[in-house]
């Protein structure tokens, strides 16, 4: 896959605080790729920088093949760039708004009406079209801000902290425009400290901490460099100590251990007992775990494997330090 | 989702290709400012409301009932001394006040339209917003520079009537409204940029306003109280040691260009002149040692210190604006 964006050493430094530090990342063309770190590792600085706002000490980085620093314009003709601010005029309407900044792409105006309500209806705001946009609620304007990115139909979007702040159902809806939006061909690249967006929606995956990538690559391929073996979760209705030995006995197994339960509470006897198991082998090997299971006639309610427990792999990759 | 295909080499809009020919003067100028999206967005926020009309009308009725009493007063005080009134001296005294109140407005006017102009978009954190469109910096800037410029000509134009009041007194002269007008005209220009170049320097708007209209008065208040204290120290050093012809002239020089950046010193002297050597254009001022000195009158060279002021200051802004954050 070619890579649409691709950054080589970018550096900021403001006198002795370096605030991203030889930060080289490719973002593959057609993906999601969520940027992650906690606050104040450098995820805005860069954006800023990918986005031409901010000059790059130095460094260089390319966004579908226009240079930050040598064509700007390039950039932002390809860019779609919402911050982690909402940034809305309060003296206009909703359609106002998207004419405007439609018109400050160069769309003429002639195709600016249809175009309006295009991005109205993508993002659901058709009904608000003649409403002042101070009157929108939270999850209103953000989905308004997604439309104004959207406006020069740019290849890429870049995206500040798009959940921030939002209740839980506003999130659910900008996640659900998020896919909807790489379905029609966007690249998408977004900062975020909320892991559970990234493991549901994201391709690819930055980790950066201090102002340095610690981690890329996809959601699969970090968790196995990461974290190298597999977690399967075992559910029995009885017979655990039947469980247990069918597993420790076969290859692969690494460990077998009782699920935690809460501090201070007793599984109530006869309840369903859950066995966390650590197990090397591939797909074939997970499937013969569970046919020997079976075979020895433990009775099994639910068996699986923690996918993407992107929270391991983050605490793996960080140290917890914060520039 | 016409606007929308997802297909990615078609993805960005047609725009104009680098190779392309120039525009034409007429389109550059109507993408500059008929088509400039912020001239629309600021004229359709601006005229929004009855915000707009009632600051007009509430304009017009304070400049009609000072005329009004000025009128009243100025007639009662001279029928007391004269037979009769003088109407071609109550049709000047019209026009001057008027031009005077207007002239006083547009100094404190024009930059409250502008001192919030960038710094502004600032904080309201659409400034990164704007610099990540298409949007030129010189648009943005020229776009902030006309709207508030076309508000402050229709404050203007709409004082049109109080001015022609003096017409029905005669009295007042084609070239004194011609005159009257371009200086107020400049007037505007450079106290608007002067908002607009503030407001890009400086981060936030209180601080542009404040260094706006400190520039303001000085511009309007502080240099005739300059003017003030220069008049009796050069006739003292003048008395005291006769100066050659070549100081004398470089003094008179240096008075008349001080004279020539202040709006209010301009339209007295430019008045005044009007009356005593009839001309609108040039005069001559007797040096001691009996030659003469010509003098253009400072309403042209007032336009022009504005013209060139005012372009100077939009530059710096446009490359203020144009400059990506260090």
């Amino acid at each position: 896959m070619p890579a649409i964006i691709e950054t080589k050493n970018l550096t900021k430094r403001y006198g002795a605080l370096v605030a991203v530090d030889a930060l080289s990342l490719r973002v593959e063309q057609g993906a999601i790729y969520g940027f992650v770190g906690p606050n104040g590792a450098g995820k805005t600085t860069t954006m800023r920088m990918m986005t031409t706002l901010l000059q790059p000490t130095s460094g260089e980085a390319w966004i579908a093949g226009a240079s930050i620093t040598r064509d700007p314009r390039g950039v932002r003709r390809a860019i779609g760039y919402m911050p982690d601010f909402f940034g809305v005029y309060d003296d206009m309407k909703v359609w106002e708004y998207l004419d405007f900044f439609a018109a400050c792409y160069e769309i003429p105006e002639a195709a600016r009406k249809v175009l309006i309500n295009d991005l109205l209806e993508l993002v659901d705001l058709t009904h608000r079209r003649d409403d002042m946009v101070d009157t929108l609620s939270r999850g209103m304007k953000q989905r308004l801000c997604l439309a104004r990115t959207l406006a020069h139909d740019p290849r890429i979007l870049i995206l500040d902290e798009p959940a921030s702040g939002l209740d839980p159902r506003a999130r659910i809806e900008i996640r659900e425009l998020l896919l909807e939006l790489s379905r029609l061909g966007k690249t998408i690249f977004f900062s975020t400290h909320i892991l559970a967006d990234v493991a549901e929606i994201c391709t690819q995956v930055g980790i950066v901490e201090a102002g340095r990538l610690v981690a890329q690559g996809s959601l699969d391929e970090m968790q196995r460099r990461m974290t190298p073996h597999r977690r399967l979760h075992l559910t029995v209705l009885g017979q655990a100590d039947t469980a247990r030995q069918v597993l420790t006995g076969r290859e692969g197994v690494l460990a077998v251990r009782d699920q935690e339960t809460p501090a201070g509470s007793t599984p109530a006897p006869g309840a369903p007992l859950v066995l966390d198991i650590d197990f090397t082998g591939d797909d074939a090997g997970v499937s013969g775990l569970l046919q020997a299971l079976v075979g020895r006639g433990v009775p099994v309610l639910h068996f699986s494997e923690s996918v993407h427990d992107l929270e391991d792999v983050f605490m793996q990759a960080t140290k917890g330090i914060v520039s | 989702m016409s606007g929308l295909s997802a297909d990615a080499p078609a993805t960005t809009p047609p725009a104009p290709a680098p190779a392309a020919p120039r525009p034409a003067r007429a389109g550059r100028w109507r993408r500059l400012f008929a088509s400039n999206p912020v001239v629309a967005k600021e004229l359709r926020g601006r005229m929004r409301g009855p915000r707009a009309f009632v600051v007009l009308t509430v304009y017009l009725l304070l400049m009609s009932s000072f005329v009004t009493l000025l009128y009243v007063v100025y007639v009662a005080s001279t029928t007391s001394v004269y037979s009769g009134t003088n109407a071609q001296l109550i049709g000047k005294f019209v026009f001057g006040a008027v031009v005077g109140i207007e002239l006083l407005l547009v100094c404190f006017i024009a930059p409250a339209f502008t001192a919030g102009a960038i710094s502004g978009e600032r904080e309201r954190q659409t400034y990164d917003l704007l610099r990540t469109t298409l949007l030129p910096a010189h648009a943005l800037v020229l776009g902030k520079l006309a709207s508030a410029l076309s508000y402050i000509l229709l404050l203007l134009v709409a004082a049109f009537p109080l001015q022609s009041l003096a017409f029905l007194l005669g009295g007042v002269a084609p070239e004194e409204v011609l005159i009257a007008s371009g200086l107020l005209i400049a007037t505007a220009f450079l106290f608007a940029t002067s908002g607009i170049f503030f407001s890009s320097l400086m981060r936030r708007t209180l601080g542009s306003t404040v260094l706006t209209y400190a520039f303001a008065l000085m511009g309007t208040l502080g240099l005739p109280l300059i003017l003030v204290a220069l008049v009796p120290l050069g006739s003292l050093f003048l008395n005291n040691a006769p100066p050659g012809a070549a100081t004398e002239t470089v003094l008179f020089y240096a008075f008349g260009a001080l004279i020539a950046i202040n709006p209010i010193a301009t339209a007295v002297t430019t008045e005044v002149l009007l009356i005593n050597q009839q001309s609108a254009f040039y005069f001559t001022v007797p040096l001691s040692n009996g030659g003469t000195l010509p003098f253009i009158s400072p309403w042209l060279p007032f336009m022009l210190f504005c013209f060139v002021a005012g372009a100077v200051m939009t530059m710096v802004s446009i490359l203020a604006v144009r400059r990506a954050e260090k």
